[in-house]
């Protein structure tokens, strides 16, 4: 495992972004049955449940970058 | 990093304008098939009322003969597919639109969203062929779990196609020839699919997506298999010579030309053009299309596994927006699906991606052969049930039924025990070995000095 012991570790992007999708995640779903009947009306109404997957991809994606990179996992330098 | 933005947003512009082009061609919700919520049922007089989706309009329908008593739910989102020959307004088939989330179906989401997404960053595919059928157990009428999937799956292969554009294994123009015409391949799988759903309704469609899984996985796996155990008999060490069939195909001097920088290829666009398609069609309608995708451009087109396998998620990404989009308009994405997968599909296919720095190419062919076999024999267990509710075979035994149900069960979780097991003990492995070098690179600078 190439850890990068120069590098300091990404512990307070990792907080700020997994705090954001934890509130995402809690906002959805508290508002369940109005988000699944809203996002499946179709029409125009695709925008919903594509913007909503790129923004979770987004938020959560780096969230999850920042974590392993926390963790120490890293891919093998050349 | 540049370059990768720029493809993102090209896409990103270039996909909703294409898709309104293309959508009077297979958009847009069925004639036969009605979405809405039963406002009331009569049992004794085989009535119920649906309030249409999106309307006040009330629409009287007759339940047909198979539609079970326990799918007529009152106030929940459902979809009916009607029975014309049976008559106007009779019900065929009826399912619940949003499944009841249990703890144990958010944890079952969670943890096939992790093993499905390191399999995707991995083998740059792999997450779908388990996904779909598990969604469908959990209680996802067939093509709400297709299109869940769908809208999952663009993000994972975007943020995979990221960290492996990074290792330096993507061919992005590879990628861009083929997903243009795997769209095209895309459009003919809705069209397919949202045919299946309209003639033969939920069932219909579960046959279709069933029989496909498994002719697709059993002859394209067998042949990976059988490569990747002459590579493992061979020398482990040495990468995989092209394979016959992609030198000649390599041969043929069919202009235009194409030059795969990445993949190290130069090769004629028509022999692209129906590695992409058939991606396509395989993506739309049973979401496997990396199945076809990867295989083809190792064997067809002549990329190793490694390139081949990165060069399959910048398709899919592109691909999955595409079918989200299309999916989307018939509204029938269950977002909170995509999302749950999405919480934990994100970590793993980062940690398959960087996993894959660490292995040699056959490894990836291993696994690959590996998961495809065995989610075969899951899909195959569940044909004669299906096949007996169109009556092409006797009615099964309720222990027959019962043993097929826990075979295909069993069988799907050894295929992600097995895949998840090879791909991260060999990247482990590669981990560990890794270390112990720069270690000793460390002791022998320290002596040197």
């Amino acid at each position: 495992m190439a850890t990068q012991h120069n590098k300091p570790k990404p512990y307070l992007s990792t907080v700020i972004f997994g705090a954001l999708s934890i509130s995402f995640y809690v906002l959805l779903f508290s508002n369940e049955t109005m988000v699944t009947d809203t996002f499946t009306r179709g029409g125009i109404y695709t925008l919903f449940p594509v913007g909503t997957a790129f923004l979770f991809s987004f938020i959560h994606g780096a969230f999850a970058s920042n974590l392993l990179s926390v963790l120490g996992i890293e891919a093998k330098k050349k | 990093m540049k370059r990768f933005f720029i493809a993102v947003l090209v896409s990103l512009f270039l996909l909703p304008l294409a898709s309104v082009v293309f959508a009077a061609g297979g958009a847009g919700p069925d004639k036969s098939m009605l979405k809405g919520v039963l406002v009331e049922i009569n049992e004794a007089e085989h009535t119920a009322v649906l309030q249409k989706d999106g309307t006040k309009e009330l629409r009287n329908l007759i339940i047909g003969e198979k539609v079970r008593p326990e799918d007529l739910r009152l106030h929940k989102k459902v979809l009916v597919s009607l029975d014309h020959d049976a008559g106007e307004n009779v019900i065929k088939d009826i399912s619940i639109m949003f499944m009841d989330m249990t703890m144990k179906k958010l944890l079952s989401l969670l943890t096939i969203g992790l093993v499905g997404g390191i399999l995707s960053g991995f083998i740059g595919s792999g997450g779908a062929f388990v996904l779909t059928p598990a969604m469908m157990s959990l209680g996802a009428p067939g093509a709400v779990a297709v299109a869940s999937n769908m809208c999952h799956k663009f993000p994972k292969a975007m943020i995979g196609t990221y960290k492996r554009w990074k290792y330096g294994q993507v061919d992005l123009k590879l990628a861009a020839t083929m997903a243009v015409t795997a769209i095209i391949g895309v459009q003919i799988g809705v069209m397919i699919q949202k045919y299946i759903l309209n003639q033969w309704g939920n069932d219909g469609s579960n046959l279709y997506v069933s029989t496909m899984f498994v002719i697709v996985l059993v002859v394209v796996g067998s042949y990976v298999a059988l490569d990747a155990y002459k590579l493992s008999k061979g020398n482990k060490d040495a990468d995989a010579g092209t394979p016959k069939l992609a030198l000649r195909m390599q041969s043929i001097n069919l202009p235009p030309m194409m030059n795969f920088k990445v993949a190290k290829v130069r090769i004629s666009a028509w022999v692209t053009i129906p590695v992409g398609l058939f991606t396509g069609m395989l993506a739309a309608t049973i979401a496997v299309g990396g199945f076809i995708g990867v295989p083809g451009m190792i064997y067809v087109i002549g990329a190793s596994a490694m390139v081949a396998s990165a060069t399959e998620l910048g398709i899919a990404f592109i691909m999955g927006l595409w079918g989200s989009i299309q999916w989307g308009l018939s509204g029938l994405i269950d977002i909170r699906l995509a999302v749950l997968l999405l919480a934990t599909s994100l970590i793993g296919v980062q940690l398959g991606a960087l996993g894959t720095t660490y292995v040699k190419d056959y490894v990836i062919k291993i696994v690959m052969a590996a998961t495809m076999l065995i989610v075969a024999v899951s899909r195959g267990a569940l044909l004669p049930g299906y096949l007996s509710k169109f009556g092409l075979v006797d009615q099964l035994t309720p222990a027959t039924a019962a043993f097929l149900d826990g075979l295909s069960f069993w069988a799907l979780i050894t295929a992600l025990g097995v895949a998840g097991f090879i791909s991260t003990g060999a990247m482990v492995k590669g981990m560990i070995a890794d270390r112990k070098e720069s270690k000793l690179h460390i002791v022998a600078e320290a002596d040197r000095a």
